[in-house]
Formats: C-alpha cells, sequence, structure tokens
C-alpha cells in the first residue's frame, strides 16, 4: 500500500488538481479583501480613491460619537441575538436530540426550514407584525393594553427580534451537533445518584455541551453583526448598524476609503473575539 | 399513595418534561409563525399587508407572476444553478485533494478554502465590487460578478459536503479497483464519483440555496436588469410593503423547498444536515 501510495502521488500531483479552485479563491477572494484592506489607508477625494496613504478614516471613525454609537448598536445587536438565541435554541435542541416521538424527523426538518427562506423573506413576516398598522398593535390595543398605535419599528429592538428569528436554526443546529454526542446516560446516572433535574442540568450538561453552546454563540453573533437586509427593513436611519452604514458610505456617498476602513474595524473585532473565546477554550481544556 | 406524593413525583420527573415541551411549542411559534402570517398576508383583499387577511382574493398572486416579478425570479434561478454547478466542479478536486493527500501547504490550502465562511460575506462583495472597478470590468457587473462571487461564497459549502462523503469512503476500494487492474482515471471514474455522487448533489443543493438566499453579497454586485429577486425585494421593501411582496416571497420559499424535497427524495440530503453518524 504505501508503494501504491507513493506512486499515486506521483502520478497526480496534489499542486496540479487543485490549481483552478485554489487560483479562483486567490483572485476573487485574497485579492478583493486587501484591496479593500489598502483602501481603508488610502485618502479619498471628490469619491475617488487616491494613492495618498493616510490613517485618518481610522480617526474620523473612532472618534465621531456617530459611528461610536453605530458600532456599540452593531455589537449590543450581536450579543443580545446570540444570548436570545441560546435561550430559545438549548431548549429546542434539547428536545428534538432527547424526544422519542414518532414525528422528530419532521419535527428536526421543520426546525431548520426557516434556513431555506431568504432573510429577505423571514424579516418581512416581522414588518407586517411590528408595524404601526401591523398585527402586534391590534392585538394589543383590543386587549386595551395601549391607548393608541406605537411604532415598534424602526428601533433596535424590532432589528434583534428579526435577527433572533432569523438566526435560530443556526443555534439549534449547533447545540444539538454537541448534544448529540453526549450520552444520555450521564444524566440518568446523575439523577439515579440524587441530583434533581436542576443539578444535573447545571452540573452534568451544561459542562459537557459548553463548546457547542459557546460555538453555536459565536456563529450567530458574527452573522448578526455583519448582517445587512434585517437592519435595513426593521431599522431606520436613526438605527444603524455596521453592515447598513458600510453599504452607505460604499454605495450612497461613494466614499470608498470610509466605508473600507468600517469593513476592517468590523472584521478585526470579530477576530479578536473569536480569538479570545478560542483561548478561553484552550484555557479550559488544560484546566 | 397520598396525593401530595403523586404530585411530588409528577414534578420531578413528568413536570420538567411537560415545561420544556409548552416552551418547544412557543419557540415553533415564534419561529414558524412571521413565515406563515406572510403567505397569509398575500390573499388580502386589500391593499395593505393586513393580518388576520380582511377579504380573500388572488389578484396580488396574479401581480406576482407579472415580469416585473417573474424576470428576477428567473435570473436568480439562473445565477443559483451556474454557481452550484461551477462551485462543486471547484470543490470536487479540492475536497479530493485535500482529503487524499498530505502535502506541504495543506494546512494553508484548507484557510483558503473556509475563509470565504469566516469573512462577512458583506465585506467579500464590496472588496469584489472594488476589485471589478479597479479593473474596468463595470460591464460584467451584474450577472459576471454575480456568479464569481457566489461561486466563492458557495465553495466552502460543497467543499464540507464532498469531504464529508470522501470520509465515509470504505477504506480500501480504490486499491481493490487499482488491484483489479483499473488505471487512476477509471477508479475515480467508475469507483470513486459514483460513491461521493450523493455528497457532489448535496453540495450542489446548498450551494444554489446558499446564493438563491444571498443578499449581503448581491446588493453590491448586482445593477438594474441584473437582479437577483432577494435584492429586488429589499429595493421594493424600501417604498412600500403590498400584499404582492408577500406572494413573491412564498414563491421564493417554495423554489428552494421543493428543490430540498425533490432531492430528499432522490438521495439521503438530511444525512448532510443532520445525523451523519447514522451512516458511519
Amino acid at each position: 500500500m504505501p508503494m501504491a501510495m507513493a506512486r499515486a502521488r506521483k502520478s497526480i500531483p496534489p499542486l496540479l488538481i487543485v490549481a483552478l479552485p485554489a487560483a479562483v479563491l486567490l483572485a476573487f477572494f485574497v485579492v478583493p479583501n486587501l484591496l479593500l484592506l489598502s483602501a481603508s489607508f488610502l485618502k479619498s477625494e471628490a469619491q475617488q480613491l487616491t494613492t495618498q496613504p493616510t490613517l485618518d478614516n481610522y480617526r474620523f471613525l473612532l472618534t465621531r460619537p456617530l459611528y461610536l454609537e453605530v458600532f456599540a448598536r452593531t455589537f449590543t445587536v450581536g450579543i443580545a441575538v446570540g444570548v436570545l438565541d441560546l435561550l430559545l435554541g438549548f431548549p429546542l435542541a434539547y428536545f428534538l436530540v432527547r424526544t422519542k416521538s414518532r414525528w422528530k424527523g419532521l419535527l428536526i426538518a421543520l426546525s431548520l426550514a426557516p434556513l431555506l427562506a431568504s432573510v429577505v423573506v423571514r424579516t418581512y413576516g416581522w414588518y407586517i407584525i411590528l408595524n404601526r398598522f401591523g398585527f402586534a398593535n391590534d392585538v394589543l390595543l383590543g386587549l386595551g393594553v395601549i391607548g393608541e398605535r406605537i411604532a415598534f419599528m424602526p428601533s433596535t429592538g424590532a432589528i434583534i427580534i428579526g435577527l433572533a428569528h432569523a438566526l435560530l436554526p443556526y443555534a439549534v443546529l449547533t447545540i444539538m451537533g454537541s448534544l448529540n454526542g453526549i450520552n444520555p446516560h450521564f444524566e440518568s446516572a446523575a439523577m439515579s445518584l440524587g441530583a434533581d433535574r436542576m443539578r444535573t442540568f447545571l452540573y452534568v450538561l451544561l459542562p459537557l455541551c459548553l463548546p457547542g453552546i459557546a460555538g453555536g454563540f459565536l456563529l450567530v453573533f458574527s452573522i448578526a453583526i455583519s448582517a445587512y437586509a434585517t437592519p435595513a427593513i426593521l431599522g431606520g436611519p436613526a438605527t444603524q448598524v455596521a453592515a447598513t452604514a458600510i453599504y452607505n458610505f460604499i454605495i450612497q456617498l461613494l466614499d470608498w476609503s470610509l466605508g473600507a476602513a468600517l469593513a476592517v474595524i468590523l472584521i478585526a473585532a470579530t477576530l479578536l473575539l473569536l480569538y479570545g473565546a478560542g483561548r478561553l477554550g484552550e484555557r479550559r481544556a488544560t484546566l | 399513595m397520598s396525593v401530595r406524593r403523586a404530585f411530588n413525583r409528577w414534578r420531578a420527573t413528568a413536570a420538567p418534561w411537560a415545561v420544556l415541551r409548552a416552551f418547544v411549542v412557543f419557540v415553533y411559534v415564534f419561529s414558524l409563525g412571521p413565515i406563515l402570517i406572510t403567505a397569509a398576508v398575500s390573499f388580502n383583499a386589500t391593499n395593505r399587508s393586513f393580518f388576520p387577511p380582511r377579504g380573500f382574493s388572488l389578484r396580488w398572486w396574479e401581480r406576482a407572476f407579472a415580469p416585473e416579478w417573474v424576470d428576477p425570479l428567473l435570473f436568480s434561478l439562473k445565477l443559483g444553478s451556474l454557481t452550484a454547478v461551477v462551485a462543486t466542479a471547484l470543490a470536487l478536486p479540492l475536497a479530493f485533494a485535500l482529503y487524499r493527500y498530505r502535502f506541504r501547504g495543506r494546512q494553508a490550502l484548507i484557510a483558503l478554502t473556509l475563509g470565504p465562511l469566516m469573512m462577512p460575506t458583506l465585506v467579500t462583495g464590496v472588496g469584489l465590487l472594488q476589485l471589478f472597478q479597479q479593473l474596468g470590468w463595470r460591464e460584467q457587473l451584474g450577472f459576471t460578478g454575480l456568479l464569481v462571487g457566489h461561486v466563492v461564497i458557495c465553495m466552502p459549502f460543497a467543499v464540507r459536503t464532498v469531504s464529508v462523503s470522501l470520509q465515509t469512503l470504505p477504506p480500501n476500494v480504490e486499491l481493490a479497483a487499482a488491484s483489479l487492474g483499473a488505471t487512476r482515471i477509471a477508479t475515480l471514474r467508475w469507483v470513486v464519483l459514483p460513491l461521493v455522487k450523493t455528497g457532489v448533489v448535496a453540495g450542489g443543493v446548498f450551494a444554489f440555496i446558499h446564493s438563491f438566499t444571498d443578499v449581503n453579497l448581491s446588493i453590491f454586485l448586482a445593477r438594474p436588469g441584473e437582479t437577483p429577486i432577494t435584492v429586488r425585494i429589499l429595493g421594493f421593501l424600501e417604498f412600500g410593503f403590498a400584499p404582492t411582496l408577500a406572494a413573491v416571497s412564498v414563491i421564493t420559499l417554495i423554489v428552494p423547498l421543493a428543490l430540498v424535497a425533490v432531492v430528499e427524495r432522490v438521495s439521503g440530503l438530511g444525512d448532510f444536515i443532520y445525523g451523519e453518524r447514522r451512516r458511519a
């Protein structure tokens, strides 16, 4: 076998067969991102990118209260959506993994089906519910909870609800993956040793599926902070997030420098967070 | 047994599960409700998106089938299908090389392959727009630009599914074929490819759906007349919320749903989303 492998390695060098896909990724993924990085350090004049290097783009974005607010809102939305999806997704994932229902397959399919709809479609439903003349206002008026119609949107809260809804399947999928690897007998063992449900959950189940929970949070968080469609529909000019601000800079204002710098800050913050979470995970693993 | 003890037992064993079930019902309502509401709204007789719908009419559906909506829908279908074909064609050798060989730069290649998955799609979209503009490829924005962008962001999905099916390949089939006199190419064509067919199909389906539902990249690379349906809906949302949009939304939901249902029938697509251990 080693000889056959050695011969195979000689007859089709891997570099040859991966050359085309690797070239495509280099040309249309790595190069564009490098261009973007370089644009963030260049000066824009009269809606044109110049070749003058500068740090002003970053200075501008990191000192204006308007953009600091955009960053704060973006990360608040990301964290809120992540937490909300864990609270909703964990019980659902636990149920789906442990249920002995005949309908298990169908229930799993139903919980993941929203992934097939575009975010635009999924957010449209929330518009119907949350707008001033929408379902939520009708219900609350009918019940006498509110005296007059109130605007639930545009608001940061509406963005959070819409994104939590759109990204829930990602949390469920990740947590389900980690719960699947946990032997259900661990729980019965803990309970037969006298732990009640709560203690079993806190001291047995939760620590065991912590990687899945952390993974689900990070996945949802990182998609949420770069989401464009939901904040564009459920938010407004007063509730800008990073993605809508980038779009405005580049498409409306044609300011490549600021748009690029904003994108770089967004990525840097995300990578830092992912790196930090990874380090934290390692620390836990060594303890 | 006293009532009290029976209650305590119920509280200790059955009750938590009952509470969990009630909560799960709530989560399903939260998750599927807005989609069902959208579907209901499309049958409104009035020209506002009322829920519950007032009256019943099919006129919004009639409008949803006007060229104004059908054209971007067909555009998205064309773009998604071509993306699926190109992305899987590129992913196949990539997945095969990563699975089959250990070579210098393999880790770098893995990072390169999964990169588009890590990087926000929006950022890749902006970068591609900049690249196209600097190269003077303004004419290529629209279909060509979108195809390039979608292939890049969909390739990781295809590589992943193909890798999963390569890992389930029985270990010695290739050697068996070779010892029976098959050449490398013949082995690949007649043994490996048929065995990983499901993975390739699944990769294509994922790529199609990812392309069909994408917004973040498409908003930068589309141009008037060459716009995917999602971008078209988003553009329309800024002006108004006629129930036509609800009808269009339902149509765009049915397309991937039907595709998955058909492919699931033909080959076990579900295995790639959930239950990989079932095959191991």
